[in-house]
């Protein structure tokens, strides 16, 4: 097996360099990639937290924004619904701490 | 006058009943103890008004009157006036005036009845309200005091939340870091292995790498844990696709998942073999449950492929593997002696083959390309690296099987057939998508005809009405022909 490898004699040369064809990267179309759960995870909790107030919901709408983030393939088509993730829980944790005093509890 | 007093009296009996009412509730333990009628007052000015009764109406009541008058005043004992003064100063005075009217019908039966015992309905709202009076002159503080400590709780307590979720996404930062780099020294470690000089794939490829010139870079990264090589420049393929998906290192929560759900770092080896390369052949080898699992996934296993059962004649792959193809034969020629001897036999399979995933040819692959190769294979570690050699080794081996056999007359008779069904069944299929395609287009354009003609205007209509009545007129009329005279 592994005779076929090895020399680099003419003889058994399995190389052709004439034959040699460049790399061509596939391009992935939008519909066929991957569903991004934990960035619409993040988007859930993000609502959640902002509607009912509602503080370790908007935290862990951060941490999923920060896995959606690092799970990030290509820049240009994942950066939107991120984007939108994260502006979801910033609001979340900027209504529960700077807005007004959720009733009954304390913010 | 008479009525005028009696009437006066009335008012009275009404007020001492109340205020005896009060007290009671107030000061049951004191109304032991002190038995005086001083700080005792009637209400001659107000009328007996629960909401406006004043402290200063019953701070001086007049002994006389209250001793002469009502029969209740041995049962009026009423405490000391300090006392009266402070319980009336509690916080909450309507309390015991709220209570005070729901408790005059009863406890006048029961003062008729029991005339100095205690009332037990009363017993336990005038229990906690001697506390409450005890309580009277440390009242301002106290409830702040108490109310601080559980403030500091509370404020305390919803910290945690901030703490642990800024704890997390701190380590979930480092980790990123770490398990980037950890991923990168895995890819880079493979690649030194066997994708630089006098390694395996240097010596059977002309061209190494994912760029365009001579000193392309090897590696391409396309997400933290996802690496692709590529080679290209040998016989009887076009170019050698090999992709790497690690775990996921970096990211925290996944790596917390796969301690509960294993996972393994996977290379993936595709081949893209010429057209004249390879013959038909449809070809699989993985673990049994795997196996099983491919036949039925596959679009090309499952309709040209079926389960082999070992031969008793000759030696065969490992007991764990199952063999996937369309003929005995073929299966046999593809599981040659060497292989055996280094990867798949009994003996070498418990050495070597326990980073083999599975192997898969196939001239009918669903895709772009059809005619391809495909390797999968678990990477070791970082540091054992070398282990893979002989299943890396099987690559390049295989390309050159496959691309010299040939099949004989049978077998190519079987698979002819079956291919011909397929290709047939294919291009129905096409025809189909085709007829579809032209159909919808043809109802779109009537819906648009259908749509341009309701919006012309009511007169057009007619005009155009009148314009095919003629028309049919016109056809309908027998055809006279006229010519001149002359």
């Amino acid at each position: 097996m592994s005779h076929n490898g090895g020399n680099s004699t003419s003889a058994n040369d399995p190389r052709q360099p004439s034959a040699a064809k460049p790399f061509v990267s596939q391009p992935v179309s939008p519909q066929d990639l991957p569903v991004d759960y934990s960035g619409f995870i993040a988007v859930v909790f993000g609502v959640a937290g902002v509607l009912f107030r509602y503080k370790l919901s908007s935290w862990l709408a951060i941490i999923f924004c920060a896995q959606s983030l690092a799970n990030m393939r290509n820049l240009e088509n994942d950066l939107k619904q991120i984007s939108m993730a994260m502006m979801f829980a910033i609001m979340g944790l900027v209504t529960n701490y700077l807005g007004p005093a959720r009733p009954g509890k304390q913010s | 006058m008479n009525s005028r007093s009696g009437s006066k009296l009335n008012f009275l009996l009404l007020s001492f009943f109340l205020f005896f009412l009060v007290t009671t509730h107030l000061s049951f333990v004191h109304v032991l103890a002190d038995s005086h009628f001083e700080g005792f007052d009637a209400e001659e000015e107000d009328g007996v008004e629960e909401e406006t009764l004043d402290p200063n109406l019953l701070r001086s009541p007049p002994v006389t009157q209250s001793q002469s008058s009502i029969p209740l005043d041995p049962k009026s004992e009423i405490s000391s006036d300090p006392d009266f003064k402070e319980d009336l100063n509690l916080d909450t005075p309507s309390k015991p005036e709220s209570d005070v009217p729901k408790q005059t019908a009863t406890s006048f039966e029961y003062w008729d009845e029991d005339e100095f015992e205690g009332l037990p309905v009363e017993y336990p709202p005038v229990e906690e309200v001697p506390k409450v009076a005890e309580n009277a002159t440390p009242n301002d503080p106290d409830p702040e005091t108490a109310k601080k400590p559980e403030k500091i709780a509370a404020s305390k307590k919803s910290f945690t939340v901030e703490i642990v979720c800024g704890s997390f996404l701190i380590a979930f930062i480092i980790n990123y870091f770490t398990g980037k780099r950890e991923n990168e020294n895995l890819a880079l470690s493979w690649a030194a292995q066997f994708a630089t000089k006098d390694s395996i794939f240097e010596k059977n490829f002309s061209f190494l790498g994912v760029g365009d010139a001579d000193d392309s870079p090897l590696l391409l990264k396309e997400g933290q844990n996802v690496f692709k090589f590529y080679a290209s420049g040998r016989r009887y393929c076009q170019g050698l696709l090999a992709t790497m998906e690690l775990k996921s290192r970096h990211d925290l929560i996944s790596r917390l998942f796969n301690l509960v759900v294993p996972c393994r770092d996977e290379i993936s080896f595709e081949v893209y073999m010429n057209d004249d390369a390879m013959d038909q052949v449809i070809f699989a080898l993985a673990k049994k449950k795997l196996a099983k699992g491919m036949q039925k996934e596959m679009n090309d296993l499952q309709r040209f492929a079926s389960l082999i059962t070992p031969p008793s004649v000759r030696k065969w792959v490992a007991e764990e593997l199952s063999v996937i193809s369309e003929s005995k034969e073929v299966a046999g020629d593809l599981i040659t002696e060497a292989v055996l001897e280094q990867v798949f036999g009994e003996k070498a399979f418990e050495k070597y083959g326990k980073d083999f995933i599975s192997m898969h040819f196939s001239d009918q692959h669903p895709g772009t390309h059809k005619k391809m190769l495909l390797f999968k294979f678990a990477l070791p570690d970082v540091n054992h690296m070398a282990d893979m050699t002989r299943l890396v080794a099987l690559v390049p081996y295989y390309i050159d099987l496959v691309g010299r056999y040939k099949l004989s007359s049978q077998a190519r008779s079987k698979t002819d057939a079956a291919r011909l069904k397929a290709a047939q069944e294919a291009y129905k299929e096409l025809q189909s998508a085709r007829q579809e395609a032209l159909q919808k287009k043809k109802a779109e354009r009537k819906k648009m005809l259908d749509e341009s003609e309701a919006k012309l205007s009511a007169e057009a209509i007619r005009k155009k009405e009148s314009k095919e009545r003629a028309r049919q007129l016109k056809k309908a009329m027998p055809k006279v022909k006229m010519t001149r005279a002359n």
